[in-house]
């Protein structure tokens, strides 16, 4: 295994503790109500230390009376994101900067919304880096049985299979980080930043894990998680899931050599949704995409897996059961061709969406019929840590008969 | 009689030898030069492709450019085709030497002088038809994935139209490229690219009317006053990708 795990629970976390080191609280530009929830919420989660606030300044905000041992540090960013609903390669780099001029010997970057987390678990963050050697403490929430599933599809998956990294959420917005793991993940995004590339999405947890770095994993509870401004998946699907692939392709040299299963966490399962899912949309989708994309497919899958799609789509809506081994096969396959550029990548994630709604439905009908969401997203993990000897060979020998 | 039949078929054949004669040293200066071109064009190829490979010229430019130049790139390295464009280049070198020690030799025939503008003009219209081709397979997968993806039921239909639009744009340039045909090639494009936008346009005008009824139906009920309980969202709005 590369790196260390740890899961810290916020609810068990102990009283505050002594002031050890300088903390650097990084907020996302926010209105002017949220803002100060925000601070009121840090100062009931620090009730005994002194912390900075970092908050983009504008014009239209002023934060009201902070608490004494909130420094509310306003700052206009050297590098802007676009993006406001996950942390960008902006974020990184100006959070390290702060933390730099200001001497803070940890960072706790909160996305949006972060006024809804509660103060225990916005402390066991902080205290999980400060306290506990931890070089990245990211979030765990709490989500419902239908939210984040590309991040339960993919992320995850090819998170844990490739970095023998255990963080259910890769891509989590709120992070708590050491001071060397704040300056390496500067250094990646100062690439980005530097290539005026500042909505770029850095992989925290790919970092830490390439360089053994020790990653800790705090369960925060609900959040109220903040919904992209761009409502189109297609897109959105291709950001993401492109992102992740290059990140794959970067890193290369350190997964072909990373080794471990990581053992499955027991979390409390999601509660079944009260009213099944309507998945017909979903379907008629895949089926559409089926006799048009079958051609670009073919160029990217093996024959098996193209058979395995084939008896998907004329698989009926009640059975719809998409197998974990195939959809593992897929992602990987989509890998291999991203990294092999075998069609355009624009066009390669374009036909990837189809096939994820496929995936989704096939979840809701297991969860329709009774299996815990939770099990199903860790089997599916299981069946990445599998299937990776595959990726592994056709990734140093890509041209060897394929069946 | 015989004797004239004779004489005029020596002089025929004289004068069809001499004109060989004169048009081979011609011929063979050319192919020369193509083949010399060719030959340090290869060499100049691999002495680049090693140049570029020791200097890691495919990560640097996977790291600091877009997508584009890669994904034109054979086999998706930028080495191969900055190596090909310079083999090409001295081929097409080549071909320009010969073709101009060729004009010289054959002291203005009528050959060279119709197969010179021919042959600059056949390389330009083997650059647009590859070109052509490029763009049209390009267009063509961009229109369906981004057609199925809008889940529209004509994708592949939209997608071949946009294909041959392209294809027939490339084939009406290549032959006023090379001069054939004139105004019915004008003609023959004008009637085949309205044809198939026409074909287009009533394909996706009939496929698309209940999508246009259905958003019509949805504006005439945003302005009537919301008199019922809201509806239940629909289970689609409760699916949360990200």
């Amino acid at each position: 295994m590369a790196s260390t795990s740890t899961n810290i629970d916020a609810s068990t976390q102990p009283a505050p503790a002594v002031e050890t080191g300088r903390l650097l609280v990084s907020l996302p530009p926010l209105a002017n109500g949220e803002l100060n929830a925000a601070l009121a919420n840090l100062a009931a989660a620090f009730p005994e230390r002194t912390i900075l606030v970092a908050t983009p300044s504008s014009l239209d905000v002023s934060p009201g009376p902070a608490p004494d041992r909130l420094h509310v540090l306003s700052y206009t960013p050297t590098s802007a994101s676009a993006i406001s609903w996950i942390l960008t390669a902006a974020d990184y780099v100006n959070a390290f900067r702060l933390a730099e001029e200001n001497q803070a010997t940890a960072c706790l970057l909160l996305g949006a919304e972060s006024q809804s987390i509660a103060p225990e678990a916005l402390r066991a963050l902080a205290e999980a880096v400060l306290h506990a050697d931890a070089d990245l403490a990211i979030a765990h929430y709490d989500t419902g049985p239908r939210e984040l599933l590309v991040n339960s599809a993919i992320l995850y998956p090819v998170s844990r299979a490739l970095f023998t990294a255990r963080p259910r959420f890769p891509l989590a917005i709120d992070l708590a980080l050491s001071l060397r793991m704040a300056v390496k993940l500067a250094a990646t995004a100062q690439k980005f930043v530097s290539l005026n590339q500042n909505d770029a999405l850095i992989w925290p947890v790919a970092e830490a894990a390439s360089v053994n770095y020790t990653i800790a994993e705090i369960e925060i509870g609900p959040r109220t998680m903040p919904q992209p401004t761009v409502s189109d998946l297609n897109s959105l699907l291709a950001q993401i899931a492109g992102s992740l692939f290059a990140e794959v392709d970067a890193k290369a040299a350190f997964w072909q050599r990373a080794r471990g299963i990581q053992p499955a966490r027991l979390f409390p399962l999601s509660t079944l949704p009260a009213e099944a899912a309507d998945i017909t949309p979903m379907l008629d989708a895949f089926r559409l995409a089926y006799t048009n994309l079958h051609g670009i497919w073919s160029l990217v899958l093996p024959p098996n897996s193209l058979l395995g799609l084939k008896r998907l789509s004329i698989m009926p809506v009640d059975s719809f059961h998409m197998p974990d081994s195939l959809w593992a096969r897929i992602v990987y396959d989509f890998i291999l061709a991203y990294r092999l550029r075998t069609i355009n990548r624009g066009h390669l994630l374009g036909a990837l969406t189809p096939l994820y709604l496929a995936w989704v439905a096939s979840h809701l009908v297991l969860v329709r019929n009774g299996t815990a969401p939770e099990k199903h997203i860790q089997d599916l993990a299981a069946a990445f840590e599998t299937d990776k000897p595959y990726l592994v060979s056709r990734w140093r020998w890509p041209d060897r008969f394929n069946p | 009689m015989w004797q004239q039949v004779h004489d005029s078929l020596s002089q025929s054949a004289h004068r069809v030898l001499f004109k060989l004669a004169s048009f081979l040293p011609g011929l063979v200066a050319l192919l020369v030069a193509v083949l010399v071109l060719a030959l340090i064009g290869a060499a100049v190829a691999a002495l680049l492709r090693r140049v570029l490979t020791s200097a890691k010229f495919d990560e640097r430019m996977a790291r600091n450019s877009p997508d584009a130049i890669s994904d034109w790139s054979p086999s998706g390295s930028p080495t191969l085709l900055v190596a090909r464009i310079a083999f090409w280049a001295c081929v097409a070198l080549g071909f320009i030497i010969g073709i101009s020690a060729f004009d010289a030799s054959s002291n203005g025939s009528q050959i060279s002088t119709f197969l010179l503008p021919y042959l600059t003009h056949s390389v330009g219209a083997i650059v647009l038809l590859i070109i052509g081709n490029l763009v049209a397979r390009f267009l063509e997968r961009s229109v369906l994935i981004g057609a199925v993806n809008a889940r529209l039921q004509y994708a592949r239909f939209l997608s071949l139209g946009i294909k041959w639009l392209v294809l027939v744009l490339t084939a009406a340039m290549i032959l006023d490229h090379l001069e054939i045909g004139g105004a019915i090639v004008e003609l023959a494009f004008g009637i085949l690219f309205g044809g198939i936008v026409l074909t287009l346009a009533l394909a996706v005008g009939l496929g698309s009317r209940d999508i246009v009824s259905r958003s019509l139906e949805k504006n005439v009920e945003r302005t009537e006053p919301v008199s019922n309980a809201p509806d239940s969202p629909t289970p689609s709005e409760t699916l949360r990708h990200f």
